[in-house]
């Protein structure tokens, strides 16, 4: 019993749960996805994801394609909100300032950026301005826009720097959004390039994950989590524990 | 002379550094017939804009001070405060701010928004400046006012809507579609002064017209009468001028103008914008403090004939002595009026009164309310009101930042030393984020401000304006110490040896101070210590704290609790308790974990995406955090957080690193902790210092 607050915290974080799932994270040179309809939570689940690493003192960077900065700012500052709020976490916790010392956050605008000037940068950040990132959060590309051969680039150079990179993937077609294997029709083509997929879908009144994909194996699991409809945060269902 | 308050106007002109901002005001000024022939800024004639007074800015092509400047466009009185774009100088664009109704903000049609413009953005907005957007160098090669106006609301997040559509772009820039009159303009003469009025090309009608209706849609928000017009078919050009007037004033509407100031193109019809967009100074609400009630606000009526309030907003020492620009919000002034400064409670007389041009004036015998003006001969300090007797209330202060880097300047010889402290009294005087002091222990003079830049500019000043020559030393970071745990402390000065003696003991505990410099409470009961001394122990703390025994920085951030204490009923006195509470800090302040603390600022790179990656290593080999990167194709901007002392000469490196492509804007955001091996050579060189010194 020699754990501290923030330790504890760390330990027993539901991402935890995530990881076990998907044997032991999502790991080096692999690509994971969430993937959902718009206004369904993914952006919160990066913001998590990223904040998860951050706590553990490990550089990220937040890629975006939204117009401002200022919006993924407040996102990581609601989050940082919610998880200091739990009992003696106050003081506990580093100053948000402190924490985000380990972020960068790096905006493109969606139809300027080429995908291989995307990289150019992220190369620049990493290797040029020495920032060790070792996990990268991709919010908001277009899939179709971008197409499988982007993805593709993206999965090389995550293999070649060692990186593990999140995205997350907005759904627009008609219904239905799923195959009976629960693979978007809309990624059907991406599946390859992807190492873990996640869907997020609204059940009642909560966000409910399923796991797609997991590195080889192609078969449809409740991962037990649930999007928090208050705190925005990723949390243990335990509703689907008891089902 | 307009007295008619409906058809003043005072108006600031802000913008990013190079929008062309002087340019423009020179060409304004040339339409307004005060100046009769137009120089340009980093002029070939050697003349230089008319606005910019100052040698040193004609030669660096910036402004710095703002000049003001009165013109008269179509039966209406404009006053003009030119600001400065320089971060390095907010303070003077705040000050104007502070007494103007309304702005125009000036952007480059490629550039865009930049980082200046958002600082500019906010300013507007902390003060509830409503402004117009005017689009400037659309002759320029990438000139887009359709980007400029979608960044306008995306990245400041204003409503606004295009006024105007242009005729060409870059080198086929021809003149100008006016989306309400729905007529093309051309603007003929050598220097644009003849406006022939066309219908519109065919090629741009459809696209003028599909213009026009999101103008009108934008304006018929704020005029229900408008809206019913646009419904039957036939809204008329009062009604439109007058639905997006309300939206301006409002703050809800932004009218985007364009046009090309250098190429005489678009500025009688801006002016013509001012006058029906811009609020005159009855339509604005200005607040006072009441010093007589506590600062209770006190809403200002601008009427011209009541009781007169007005602000000195800016002090200046010209050709002509010492002029006093001030700014009337109620009342008037005339010739042989006596007002009262609130502020040291001094009574003046009203001497000369003049309204200024940039380099002329004409005397006037009176003021209305709303008005700008200037008096000649009247002491007081920027931001100081002047009220009618009977009167007592304060403007609102204006938010003074602390100064952040100091340098140190010794004159070359007695006749310098006279004239620089001559410089100082006035520089001081004209800019409260200048400061001035003697440091006691090196005797030299410190000049302190808000970066580099800032107190470069004003050593130039110092040689030019005063002939005064100094040398300078290296810039100094102003670093702070605190503390950063409780600790308790007990501490008895005793000295007992025949004669008077002196006795007090001090027991309480220093905390740190999460927000505040410093903090006293006591907590004594029963006398331990009289009451007499309790301000002792407060004022000895507080003196020690002004040197921290790391680096000799004052020490900030401390909450002094003071629970218990011992005196004599002989040999307790003031400087007894001062000196044990001094002693008491210095014994703990050891094992209070202190730390030093540096200014870290906010810093924004803008430049071509190519240098991205090496603006990255900059930052990063300068101790800086990179918050974000934005790229926008061939435009990228790095904006980050680097400590002070890491950016000198940052902007020779920039230069030399992209072919001065790349341009950096600079502004203080918080005190940080100094890294470790940072703060133990920090130390190191403190500790010689003295060593050194002890040996003199």
């Amino acid at each position: 019993m020699t754990l501290t607050v923030k330790e504890e915290l760390i330990k027993r974080s539901p991402l935890r749960i995530l990881e076990k799932s998907i044997s032991g994270g999502l790991g080096k040179g692999n690509i994971g996805v969430l993937a959902s309809r718009k206004g369904v939570g993914k952006t919160a689940c990066l913001v998590h994801i990223a904040t998860d690493k951050l706590l553990q003192n490990k550089p990220i960077i937040h890629v975006s394609y939204s117009s401002r900065v200022d919006y993924i700012i407040t996102w990581y500052e609601d989050i940082f909100k919610e998880i200091a709020k739990k009992p003696k976490m106050k003081s506990a916790l580093d100053t948000f300032d402190e924490l985000i010392r380990n972020r960068v956050i790096m905006n493109f605008k969606q139809d300027g950026a080429k995908t291989e000037q995307v990289l150019r940068s992220l190369e620049a950040m990493i290797v040029h301005a020495n920032f060790r990132a070792e996990t990268v959060i991709v919010d908001g590309l277009d899939f179709a826009q971008a197409g499988p051969e982007d993805l593709r680039k993206f999965k090389d150079f995550a293999g070649r720097l060692g990186l593990e990179v999140w995205f997350s993937a907005s759904l627009k077609k008609d219904d239905p959004l799923f195959d009976d294997r629960g693979i978007p029709f809309e990624l059907a083509d991406y599946l390859s390039v992807v190492d873990v997929l996640i869907s997020l879908q609204h059940h009642g009144d909560h966000v409910h994950f399923s796991l797609v994909k997991d590195h080889d194996r192609l078969a449809p699991k409740d991962l037990r989590l649930k999007l928090d409809p208050t705190t925005l945060l990723i949390a243990k269902d335990v509703r689907a524990r008891t089902r | 002379m307009s007295t008619d308050i409906a058809r003043m106007r005072n108006i600031g002109i802000s913008a990013h550094i190079d929008s062309g901002k002087t340019t423009l005001t020179e060409r304004v000024l040339f339409y307004c017939k005060k100046i009769h022939k137009i120089h340009e800024v980093k002029g070939k004639d050697g003349v230089g804009a008319t606005m910019d007074s100052m040698d040193l800015e004609r030669e660096r092509g910036i402004t710095i001070t703002s000049a003001t400047t009165n013109v008269e466009w179509a039966e209406h009185s404009i006053n003009i405060i030119d600001t400065p774009g320089h971060v390095d100088f907010t303070i003077e664009v705040e000050r104007s701010l502070r007494v103007l109704d309304s702005a125009i903000l000036v952007l480059c049609s490629v550039g865009g928004v930049q980082s200046q413009t958002i600082t500019v953005n906010r300013q507007l907005r902390r003060y509830n400046v409503p402004f117009i957007a005017f689009v400037n160098k659309l002759d320029r090669v990438g000139a887009n006012p359709f980007k400029v106006r979608e960044q306008i609301a995306d990245k400041l997040g204003h409503n606004a809507v295009l006024m105007q559509l242009p005729i060409g772009l870059e080198s086929a820039f021809r003149g100008i579609i006016d989306l309400v009159t729905m007529k093309a303009l051309y603007f003929d003469g050598p220097e644009g002064e003849d406006i022939r009025v066309e219908d519109i090309p065919a090629e741009l009608a459809a696209e003028a017209a599909e213009k026009r209706e999101e103008m009108l849609d934008a304006a018929s928000m704020y005029s229900d009468e408008l809206m019913e017009a646009v419904l039957e078919g036939r809204p008329t050009e009062a009604l439109v001028r007058a639905a997006v007037r309300r939206g301006v004033v409002a703050r809800k509407l932004v009218p985007v103008f364009v046009g090309s100031a250098y190429r005489n193109k678009g500025i009688q019809t801006l002016l013509d914008a001012v006058v029906h967009y811009l609020p005159n100074p009855s339509e604005v609400e200005n607040r006072a403090i009441d010093l007589d009630q506590e600062g209770a606000e006190h809403v200002l009526t601008n009427d011209p004939a009541t009781k007169t309030v007005a602000l000195a907003f800016k002090l200046e020492d010209g050709a002509y002595g010492q002029l006093t620009y001030i700014r009337i919000y109620q009342g008037g002034l005339r010739k042989g009026d006596e007002l009262v400064n609130t502020r040291s409670g001094q009574k003046i007389k009203v001497g000369r009164l003049v309204r200024m041009h940039a380099d002329t004036m004409a005397e006037i015998q009176e003021a209305g309310s709303g008005d700008i003006v200037a008096l000649f001969g009247v002491e007081c300090a920027s931001g100081d009101t002047f009220c009618s007797p009977g009167l007592n209330l304060a403007m609102t202060a204006i938010y003074v930042p602390e100064p952040v880097i100091s340098l140190a300047i010794e004159p070359v010889d007695k006749n310098a030393a006279d004239r620089m402290a001559k410089a100082l009294g006035r520089f001081t005087k004209e800019d409260p984020t200048f400061r001035t002091h003697v440091d006691p222990e090196s005797n030299e003079t410190i000049i302190q401000g808000m970066g580099e830049l800032h107190l470069d500019v004003y050593v130039e000043r110092m040689k030019r304006e005063y002939r005064a020559e100094v040398k300078t030393g290296m810039p100094q970071v102003a670093y702070r110490e605190a503390i950063g745990q409780k600790v308790d402390f007990d501490y008895t000065h005793k000295k007992q040896t025949g004669g008077s003696g002196q006795y007090a003991r001090v027991i309480g505990r220093l905390e740190p101070l999460a927000k505040g410099a410093y903090e006293f409470s006591n907590e004594v009961r029963g006398g331990r210590i009289p009451r007499e001394f309790i301000p002792s122990c407060d004022k000895g703390f507080k003196a020690v704290m002004k040197k921290g025994q790391l680096i000799g920085f004052p020490v900030t951030g401390v909450r002094v609790v003071l629970t218990d204490g011992q005196y004599h009923p002989v040999d307790s006195s003031d400087i007894a308790f001062q000196t044990a509470a001094q002693g008491a800090f210095r014994q703990v302040y050891a094992s209070a974990k202190p730390q030093i603390l540096e200014p870290i600022m906010k810093v924004s790179v803008e430049g071509p995406t190519e240098f991205a990656g090496n603006v990255f290593a900059t930052i990063s080999q300068r101790r800086g955090t990179i918050v974000s990167s934005v790229e926008d194709g061939t435009f990228s901007r790095v904006d980050a957080e680097v400590p002070l002392s890491e950016m000198f000469g940052y902007s020779m490196v920039l230069r030399s690193l992209t072919q001065g492509k790349a341009e950096f804007t600079m502004e203080f955001l918080k005190y940080g902790r100094v890294p470790a091996y940072i703060a133990e050579l920090l130390t190191e060189q403190h500790l010689e210092k003295k060593k050194k010194e002890s040996q003199k």
